[in-house]
């Protein structure tokens, strides 16, 4: 089958990261596991009249890390549930491995999960919790027990064993909720706004701490998350959704750098959208656009599909791909409102005519611009990004 | 002098410190007082009247204590009282958690409908409630005769007087109780808890008995103690239904105040039930520390 196909040739990468004081018997465990794919096949899902879920069809590779983004009522939550068997799909199915577990129980399928409040069980130890999944599996006490200490050195949490779950912070119980999902060998990992509850020097750590240990043990994981920095961040691919279905799928840069439409575009990061009309091709994959709301002013937008002279487009522009330069005829102009600093660079917001939003631009020099100066705006051409949306 | 500024002398003299409570300490005492006069007072009086009063005078000031824990009689009402007091708070829980569960985690806006309906028959009084199981259970009442003509019972006969209404009506009366100590503890246990648990491998019936069962706990021992305090305590039920049939402690003390007016046999017995209503809430309490305060 080509499930199985795809089983064998995901990669043995990553692992025995040398550096790091994995007990053995962890990595031996986890090369049986590895590396199974998901698949959702068209499901769907409504709650009355509502479409939460339009028909859904993905693949997540083995030890891949998906993320799910996009605002509540987007349909993230509702797929994961769906995956995990807390919903069951109007249509479709939800194969892991080779096996359809569309109709199984949430405790047949063989996943782990960490919810947002880590959902650790209060009136069970540190240790009790993490053994539970493997009670439940009838592992036997003296294992149980050995697997236990693993995935407590695994999060570092050793010490903390016989702790009542009241007596740890917010990071640690995370992390005690990492190792309980992980304890039991599943074959998915899915994350439910995992950080979400952590202030934010903690919540950029755990990112990558939690990175860190999905990539070693190789574990397929899904990661539904509002916040697209953490989706950037920890994600081999992200799939934004919106409206009940996926927009865009891609690797982070790609869909950072070439998000496909405005919602994309302005959800993941901040974007400059303005409108313009095709004018003469200007080179190779090069054309010369007319922007909108500013008699005379043209840009050059570099783009893989050929634009039709006389065609109007949609263009976004990331604030840190603005050049602010001196103004130049045949430019875009702006009139600086209000410069910010941000401690690793400055925010000007930008008043350009004939656009109704302000414009951001993010300069990384040390000396700003004040505010109240007329200034050109430039950029290049493979920095601006075609939208699909009709202007 | 200097104009506009106010002057602060650091020096002057401390500002008093003034409530930033609503509430003083003070507030009490009329409580303190009502209950010395109407609760604490009587009581002793009571205990007074037990060793003092009636054949107590003449044989001894331990006459009715004595009298009540070695006659085989009375040893019977008080097996008879604990017996209707477990039965009937047992029954309150295998019928209020179900109740409770459904409230908390699928009755969603229609809470506050049950909550109404489990408190309005609170709101009419009990004499009226037990007739109208009288009515209900009689040889030709409606149910009698609805559970004759299903077969259930072989032939007609008067269910008000069996015992089994006695356990009727006290479950009407107390499974609120039960239901709403449940469900203020059940709202607190989070649903994702459950779903945790069924991800982690255990049934629907393994994530109960292991995660919701012992984390309702406080507020089944809430409940438990409610009803059988309440139970121990209730005569009203046992004198209208069950024909006699069920004879406890405090239907006793009320025969024997009204019926026999032998006051110190009656006090003695009331001050008897009191100590058992305390054993019990203090076993009860050590078990709802035990479970419920690592929480």
């Amino acid at each position: 089958m080509t499930l199985m196909g795809a089983m064998r040739a995901s990669p043995p990468s990553t692992i025995g990261g040398a550096s790091i004081g994995l007990p053995s018997a962890v990595s031996e465990h986890r090369t049986t596991t590895r590396g199974v794919p998901l698949q959702l096949l068209g499901i769907s899902k409504s709650f009355g009249s509502v479409q939460a879920l339009r028909p859904m069809t993905q693949t997540i590779e083995g030890g891949e890390m998906l993320a799910l983004l996009g605002p509540s009522g987007c349909g993230k939550t509702t797929t994961l549930r769906i995956i995990a068997g807390f919903e069951t799909p109007d249509h479709g199915s939800v194969v892991i491995g080779t096996h359809d577990v569309t109709e199984l129980p949430p405790n047949k399928r063989g996943l782990g999960m960490v919810f947002q409040s880590y959902s650790l069980f209060p009136h069970m130890t540190v240790g009790e919790n993490v053994a539970f999944g493997l009670k439940m599996r009838g592992v036997s006490a003296a294992e149980r027990t050995t697997r236990v200490r693993e995935m407590l050195a695994l999060v570092r949490l050793t010490q903390h064993e016989d702790r009542q779950i009241h007596q740890l912070s917010g990071g640690q119980q995370q992390r005690i909720a990492l190792a309980r999902a992980l304890v039991t060998n599943p074959s998915t990992l899915l994350l439910d706004e995992p950080l979400g509850a952590l202030d934010k020097n903690l919540r950029e750590r755990m990112q990558f701490e939690l990175r860190e240990i999905q990539h070693r043990l190789g574990i397929t994981s899904i990661l539904v998350t509002h916040d697209q920095e953490e989706a950037l961040t920890m994600s081999n691919r992200v799939a934004v959704m919106s409206d009940g279905q996926v927009v865009q799928v891609g690797r982070p840069t790609d869909v950072y750098e070439r998000p496909r439409n405005r919602f994309v575009a302005e959800f993941l990061g901040t974007a400059n959208i303005v409108a313009g009309t095709v004018t003469a091709q200007a080179a190779e994959r090069c054309w010369r656009v007319a922007l909108a709301g500013e008699p005379g002013a043209s840009a050059l937008v570099q783009s893989d599909t050929p634009l039709a002279p006389g065609n109007t487009i949609l263009l976004a522009v990331r604030p840190e791909r603005i050049e602010i330069g001196p103004v130049v005829a045949g430019t875009m102009q702006a009139l600086i409102q209000d410069v910010v600093f941000r401690g690793s660079y400055f925010a000007y917001e930008l008043c350009v005519p004939g656009q109704d939003a302000p414009f951001f631009a993010y300069s990384q020099n040390r000396k700003d611009i004040p505010a109240d100066r007329r200034v050109g705006l430039g950029w290049q051409p493979d920095n601006a990004i075609v939208l699909e949306d009709a202007p | 002098m200097t104009a506009g500024i106010p002057v602060v002398d650091s020096d002057a003299k401390a500002r008093p410190s003034r409530p930033y409570r609503l509430a003083g300490p003070s507030w009490v005492v009329p409580v303190l007082l009502f209950l010395g006069f109407f609760f604490v007072i009587p009581l002793g009086a009571n205990i007074l009247r037990s060793l003092q009063t009636g054949q107590a005078a003449t044989n001894g000031p331990l006459f009715y204590y004595i009298k009540l824990l070695t006659d085989a009689y009375y040893g019977g009402i008080i097996a008879e009282t604990l017996k209707v007091a477990v039965i009937s708070t047992v029954l309150c829980l295998i019928v209020g958690y179900p109740v409770a569960y459904f409230m908390v985690r699928f009755a969603g806006r229609w809470n506050t409908v049950i909550v109404f309906l489990l408190i309005a028959p609170l709101l009419t009084s009990i004499i009226m409630r037990t007739f109208g199981w009288r009515v209900l259970l009689a040889r030709r009442g409606a149910l009698t005769t609805l559970l004759f003509d299903w077969g259930i019972i072989p032939r007609p006969i008067n269910l008000a007087d069996e015992p089994f209404a006695v356990y009727l009506g006290l479950v009407h009366v107390l499974a609120p109780f039960m239901i709403l100590s449940i469900t203020a503890v059940l709202q607190k246990v989070d649903v994702r808890l459950e779903e945790s648990a069924r991800v982690l491998g255990a049934s629907a019936f393994g994530t109960f008995f292991r995660i919701t069962l012992p984390l309702s706990l406080d507020g089944i021992a809430t409940g438990c103690i409610l009803v059988f305090v309440v139970t121990c305590g209730s005569f009203l039920t046992m004198l209208l239904l069950g024909g006699g049939k069920v004879t406890t402690l405090s239907l006793l003390i009320y025969q024997q105040f009204n019926v026999a007016q032998d006051v110190g046999f009656a006090a003695a017995m009331g001050n008897l039930l009191l100590i058992i209503g305390l054993i019990c809430l203090a076993l009860q309490a050590k078990f709802l520390r035990r479970s419920g305060g690592k929480s």
